[in-house]
């Protein structure tokens, strides 16, 4: 148990808690503002990964570049799917589900035969520094710096801008925001393209981590949806942060003790035990204690 | 000023609610409710919207949790029973806004209705004649979604007859009604208390009380305000419609 | 006349599924001949495609009881499918000496099919959790299990004497015997094998979601409130249909590793995942005979594909899903036979009104 081996640890766990913000975060927006779960959302990581290296290689743009072109491009993307599919789909879930589902396969399946199953992939920036024998990324740190604040950008805008109101009013009573006069559907059009942009965000920041292979969304999905299904719909900010936090703290040990795939069977576990009990995930449980409090002090 | 009406030990007691409490967020819907009802008695809940009248009947069948209190069914505590295990043991409630298995037709309604307690599958004599009165047989192959308003609160009244209940819990059983409707439903509800089932009716149609009270409660702000006795001319009626009229202006 | 009074015939003419009445169950009758006596007339290859396609029609109908009649949509059935796959494989080969080692075999991987779907029941049953929770979790699980199955290469990868075989999965699987009777693949008692159980498992689907407990199991779907509130452990009910339904893909699991001999990770992925969620979507959930259809169909389609452009089919199912969904949400057949029926309903109407 030496320092450099703590250390690492808390590497590794500040790493899986970016990677779960980042992979999980636009998909809990979507799903909690417009109440559909997107089963494209790996296929959207893929593309923005897509996008980057594409930049990147063939027009040897600057990464950031490509970066930022990834994002908006997911983004425009998403704002389509929903204006010509997600609409139809509204009070719907199931069906959501395997309509983006069938959009997944024509995305993933279309990539493989356009441009092959592998290309090149972008170099890793090598800020490497080590420390008591363990050596750590600089790039991986700096993504969680990315991750959080991203997750800061997001919160600041649902609590503290007006388009963040008018969300959560939709979010809260749907019916009642449009009698107020909120354009119900511009929002789910720019929540819709807000959680595309992240997931297009996602795959270029890793891109420069992984192979970039069509089916590389599928890396992504598994945790995300593990940590979209503890953290619940009901707040994504909070949701997120405390499902990724939860996650990483039994995952980081688990696979740096016995392996990946244990790893995540104890993520599958610890997301069947969760729902058992807090069926609304951990954010609906925040909200019932919170309204507890509320009837208590009431009295 | 309370009015006593008739001791209330006389008869088994079907229901005892006692000390109930229930709050959502910041409003406390049941406050410290006590409240019995014994076996074969027919009542009435009055009191204004949000008074607690609903509230209190999705305690009693198992829809909310209460903060505090409990309930005791034929005397056995019920509190921390599931909602299914409750209708197992003779509870059942027809509720505010109908909730009948739309897409399927009348009798497919009733089929489900009829299976869950095991009973053998002879004749529910009781529901058959419910069915008959209330003029459901000849529409029974009729999609329930395509029953006019009435007929459809009629036909959730007879799926909680289908569980054989012994305490039936009726949710503003006439909202909706015509006069005509009001009076063949009043007619209904007292002719299936003659035959011995306990009924306890949540309603605000004034008319509909006056004609088959025996007793009645007030509720307001999740509270017991009056109880009493009633006949048509009956003080504790004028004054539980005052005391209703005045909150609710 | 007398004959349709009585229960069974009333039962199977209910009306939670597609056809009904004598026609119906003549063309149904004559089909099932057909197909009984086509070994008289096909080669050898005919029959075992044909086994093939009809082999996955018991997962196809679990599909379509869980999700069209209960309202729960599985990403897991092709798990299910695999872990009963793959369980045969491990007794199978290891009990290669005992007469009935397949049989005990076949026990034992929908034994095991069933044991996973329980497990996973009780946990999102009885926590009474949103609908959409299920299809990802389920997922995720197909995610795991094939991710976790293709890297079991090697020889340390093993049960007893048989190995995990990693991404080319397992091979030399042994087929289903019973007593003197070998199923294997290219055989015509493999072919009436499945004809059998494919018919065995319509029919009694079609019994099953006609009688009362079918009822309560639509009644499930159309409002879970009030079926708990007419006294029913709905949770439990449900845990009941998930589980048969996991049961029926394990039985097409094993019938598809006695015709194939072999099983890999694939048959337990994502895109494995999808298939049975194709097939339902496009036939029609809400009927049995229609899941029946679409999916000994689109078998069909996608083992055409595979010859002439293999590349193609995951894409084309996509494209088939997406427009299913958007344009005919009750599925093809279905939709179809609605029209058909309707159609007809009017020229009855005004046949009586051009007699009267």
């Amino acid at each position: 148990m030496s320092l450099g081996y703590l250390i690492s640890l808390l590497y590794q766990y500040l790493d899986n808690i970016a990677f779960l913000l980042l992979a999980a975060l636009g998909l809990m927006i979507i799903l909690g503002v417009v109440n559909v779960i997107n089963l494209a959302h790996g296929e959207l990581i893929m593309m923005g990964a897509y996008i980057t290296t594409i930049a990147y290689n063939r027009a040897h743009l600057p990464l950031a570049l490509c970066m930022i072109l990834s994002t908006i491009g997911v983004g425009l993307f998403g704002m389509l799917l929903e204006r010509f599919v997600i609409r139809r789909f509204y009070n719907d879930k199931l069906g959501a589900l395997v309509a983006t589902w069938g959009i997944s396969l024509i995305l993933s399946q279309g990539t493989l035969l356009v441009l092959g199953p592998s290309m090149e992939s972008v170099s890793l920036p090598s800020w490497t520094f080590s420390y008591g024998g363990y050596s750590f990324g600089g790039y991986r740190l700096l993504l969680f710096v990315i991750a959080i604040v991203v997750v800061l950008i997001a919160g600041w805008t649902f609590y503290y801008t007006r388009l963040g109101v008018r969300t959560r009013a939709t979010m809260q009573n749907a019916d009642m925001a449009r009698a107020l006069g909120i354009d119900t559907r511009r929002i789910y059009l720019l929540t819709f393209g807000a959680g595309s942009a992240l997931a297009g965000l996602t795959g270029a920041l890793y891109a420069p981590t992984t192979t970039i292979v069509p089916l590389m969304g599928n890396q992504f999905v598994d945790v995300a949806f593990i940590t979209v299904v503890i953290g619940g719909g009901t707040n994504p900010i909070v949701g997120a942060l405390t499902s990724a936090a939860l996650l990483s703290l039994i995952s980081t040990p688990l696979s740096s003790a016995l392996g990946t795939f244990i790893g995540r069977i104890g993520l599958l576990i610890a997301a069947l035990v969760v729902i058992r009990f807090l069926p609304r995930g951990i954010s609906g449980y925040l909200q019932d204690i919170r309204y507890r409090h509320m009837a208590r002090v009431a009295s | 000023m309370t009015i006593r009406g008739p001791a209330e030990t006389d008869g088994v007691l079907a229901l005892r609610v006692k000390d109930l409490t229930k709050s959502f967020g910041g409003i406390r819907a049941v406050d410290h409710l006590n409240l019995t009802l014994t076996q074969g008695e027919l009542r009435c809940l009055i009191g204004p919207n949000g008074a607690g009248k609903s509230t209190l009947f999705g305690l009693i069948s198992g829809l909310h949790r209460p903060d505090a209190g409990h309930i005791l069914f034929k005397g056995e505590d019920i509190t921390n029973l599931q909602p299914f295990q409750r209708v197992r043991k003779g509870l059942c409630q027809k509720f505010q806004t109908t909730r009948i298995y739309r897409a399927l037709t009348v009798a497919q309604n009733l089929l489900i209705a009829g299976g869950a307690r095991r009973l053998s599958r002879t004749k529910n004599g009781r529901l058959s004649w419910a069915i008959n009165t209330l003029g459901l047989d000849s529409e029974s192959e009729v999609p329930s979604g395509e029953l006019s308003h009435s007929q459809q609160q009629w036909l959730e009244i007879c799926l909680a007859l289908a569980t054989e209940p012994d305490l039936l819990l009726l949710d503003e059983p006439t909202a909706g009604m015509t006069p005509e409707e009001t009076e063949l439903t009043a007619q209904f509800v007292i002719n299936l208390n003659r035959q011995g089932l306990t009924v306890l009716v949540v309603e605000h149609d004034m008319a509909f009380v006056r004609y088959i009270a025996q007793r009645v409660t007030v509720l307001h702000y999740g509270r017991i305000l009056r109880r009493g006795a009633s006949t048509k001319s009956s003080r504790i009626m004028r004054c539980a419609v005052s005391i209703w009229e005045s909150v609710e202006s | 006349m007398a004959r349709q009074d009585t229960g069974l015939w009333r039962v199977l003419n209910g009306p939670q599924e597609l056809g009904r009445g004598r026609v119906f169950w003549c063309l149904f009758a004559f089909v099932a001949l057909g197909l009984l006596a086509y070994p008289a007339v096909g080669s050898v290859f005919a029959l075992s495609n044909l086994a093939n396609f009809c082999l996955y029609v018991p997962l196809g109908l679990g599909l379509a009881l869980l999700w069209g009649y209960n309202g729960v949509l599985s990403f897991g059935q092709g798990a299910f499918f695999a872990i009963a796959g793959y369980v045969y494989g491990i007794i199978a080969g290891n009990l290669t000496e005992m007469p009935a080692g397949t049989l005990l075999a076949a026990i034992g991987g929908i034994a095991a099919s069933i044991a996973v779907a329980g497990a996973f029941g009780y946990f999102v049953f009885y926590g009474q959790v949103s609908n959409w929770i299920i299809p990802l979790l389920l997922l995720v699980l197909s995610l795991i299990l094939e991710t976790f199955m293709a890297q079991t290469a090697g020889y340390q990868w093993r049960v007893g004497s048989v190995l995990l075989g990693g991404y080319n999965g397992m091979t030399s699987v042994p087929s289903l015997e019973i007593g003197p009777a070998d199923f294997g693949g290219a055989s015509i008692a493999f072919y009436y094998l499945v004809i059998a159980v494919m018919l065995i498992a319509y029919l009694g689907l079609r019994l099953l979601v006609n009688s009362h407990y079918g009822h309560v199991v639509t009644g499930i779907r159309d409002d879970v409130e009030r079926t708990r509130m007419l006294g029913y452990n709905v949770a439990r009910i449900q845990i009941q249909v998930f589980v048969l339904a996991a049961a029926l893909a394990g039985l097409s699991g094993i019938l598809y590793v006695s015709w194939g001999n072999y099983i890999n990770p694939s048959s337990m992925g994502l895109l494995a995942a999808t298939l049975p969620v194709i097939w339902t979507a496009v036939g029609g959930r809400s009927s049995l005979l229609a899941v029946l259809l679409s999916t000994v169909t689109l078998r069909w389609l996608a083992d055409t594909l595979a010859v002439k452009g293999g590349e193609y089919a995951f894409l084309i199912m996509g494209i088939l899903l997406l427009v299913t969904m958007l344009f005919f949400p009750a599925g093809i057949v279905v939709t179809l036979a609605r029209r058909f029926s309707s159609r007809k309903r009017v020229l009855g109407k005004l046949k009586e009104r051009g007699a009267g």
